[in-house]
């Protein structure tokens, strides 16, 4: 690992919760690492599981989805879905030997500005401690 | 299992008018082999067979046939299907009911109950196949292979299948004609082969996996096979957006297996059929029964036991597990 190694991570952020929670991170003025890169989707219910998957092959370090909190879905149930089918991914990668560090889910609220910060230094500290992931990186040839 | 009976039962199923065909396993053409048998004739009926061999699942037949669009003028062919099923393969077509994947009057369910199958595989190791077919009996204790009218008695344990040790439900969960009476179940193995993976760390998992597949071909047959994997339109032959790429190497054939171990998450009834046809031998059941065991343990769900249940993954619960979310 080179010294100055910086994690990338791809956050999927819902529309009606998380992304206006990091909306007013930065309004606020909360300093937070700038290794994330945020891709707004309708809701975590949208997040395939294989975005995920995909997102690491091309050169992410970390992911984090974050929604709303139970109860709180802006399409009623979205992310009871999304905790289901992430969880089990989350297993899966995990047996498949993908670091559980790699791979986080939060809730964060649109007024929840600090916890965003919270959430995203712990996934960019995670990241930073597991490594680059070389391994499962895209058009590799000399397996 | 008294095999007049389930001919006899076969053909009258297989003559009644409202059934196209009726599903069900013959004698392969050498050594130890079987073929799945279409029998649409009374006649025809008279070559079905349920040995310790009939390995395979025949629920994926359900979805496989191809339907074309029909002729203007043409009334659909709306006979129904007849099955005949083991424990596991039983569970596919409730899993498929309980998916709406098939139509609970599409089909008849024939059920065998099943005393537990043999490894193909390692029955061919240790009794070497020979041109001549070859048939298996069960008996009190075990298997008798019988080839050339000599009988040789082979103790259970050396040859009955992972799955079927593992097995938690060897009678048919969903039937409408029983064959036998229910087999009594036995005391499940302890599943070394997921828990020896789990005790690695975590570059030791990915070692392993990664010699694993790396051997991967794309042939796809593990897909083909699987009873549950019918999506008229697959994610990996699909090409805008490519989920997966086509090339074979070691990250796309993670994130293809990957990707088809998380499909069956919830829905893998561990019939062990991927393992099986697989090529290249990779441990497929494995990442199958991880979920499986995961969701079991976590959730409470265990797929293929309720026709009219909810999937898996199309339901939730207030209260799941949230112990992995910051």
């Amino acid at each position: 690992m080179s010294a100055n190694y910086e994690p990338n991570i791809v956050a999927f952020l819902c529309n009606w919760c998380s992304y206006a929670g990091a909306d007013l991170a930065g309004t606020s003025r909360v300093q937070y690492p700038s290794n994330v890169q945020i891709i707004r989707v309708m809701c975590t219910g949208r997040v395939n599981p294989l975005y995920v998957v995909n997102a690491l092959q091309q050169g992410a370090d970390g992911v984090l989805v974050s929604g709303c909190h139970p109860g709180d879905c802006h399409y009623m149930e979205g992310n009871y879905f999304a905790r289901r089918r992430l969880g089990m991914l989350k297993d899966l990668l995990e047996f498949a030997g993908v670091d559980p560090r790699r791979f986080h889910m939060s809730w964060v609220s649109a007024s929840e500005g600090h916890k965003w910060k919270e959430v995203v230094e712990k996934t960019v500290e995670d990241a930073r401690e597991a490594g680059p992931f070389e391994g499962f990186r895209r058009r590799q040839i000399d397996w | 299992m008294d095999l007049d009976k389930l001919r006899e039962t076969a053909a009258e199923v297989a003559g009644r008018d409202d059934v196209k065909y009726l599903i069900g396993w013959k004698k392969g053409s050498y050594g130890y082999r079987i073929a799945p048998a279409f029998v649409e004739d009374v006649e025809a009926a008279a070559e079905l067979i349920f040995s310790p061999l009939c390995t395979a699942n025949l629920a994926t037949y359900l979805t496989l046939v191809e339907k074309l669009p029909l002729p203007r003028g043409q009334e659909p062919d709306d006979r129904k299907v007849a099955l005949m099923v083991k424990g596991c393969d039983s569970r596919a077509v409730a899993q498929l009911l309980a998916e709406k994947g098939i139509h609970r009057d599409e089909v008849i369910v024939i059920g065998c109950p099943c005393p537990g199958m043999v490894d193909p595989d390692l029955l061919a190791e240790k009794y070497p196949e020979t041109e001549e077919p070859a048939e298996l009996k069960w008996s009190d204790d075990g298997f008798v292979i019988v080839r050339d009218g000599e009988e040789t008695a082979v103790p259970r344990d050396e040859l009955l299948a992972e799955k079927c040790r593992l097995c938690r439900y060897p009678n048919p969960v969903v039937s409408d004609i029983m064959l036998d009476d229910p087999v009594e179940t036995w005391e499940p193995a302890e599943d070394e082969g997921v828990t020896e993976i789990e005790e690695k760390e975590v570059d030791g998992r990915w070692a392993y996996w990664q010699e694993q597949f790396s051997n991967c071909i794309r042939c796809y047959s593990c897909r083909n096979v699987c009873p549950l994997c019918y999506c008229q339109d697959c994610i990996l032959d699909r090409l805008n957006p490519t989920w997966v790429n086509r090339s074979v190497n070691f990250s796309e054939n993670t994130a293809f297996n990957i990707a088809r171990a998380f499909h069956l998450a919830g829905r893998c009834i561990e019939c062990g059929e991927c393992e099986r046809v697989c090529p290249a031998n990779i441990p497929l059941g494995k990442l199958n029964r991880k979920l499986a065991r995961e969701i079991r343990d976590k959730y409470g769900f265990e797929p293929g036991l309720e026709p009219e249940g909810e999937p898996f993954q199309a339901s939730y619960k207030p209260d799941d597990p949230e112990d992995f979310i910051l």
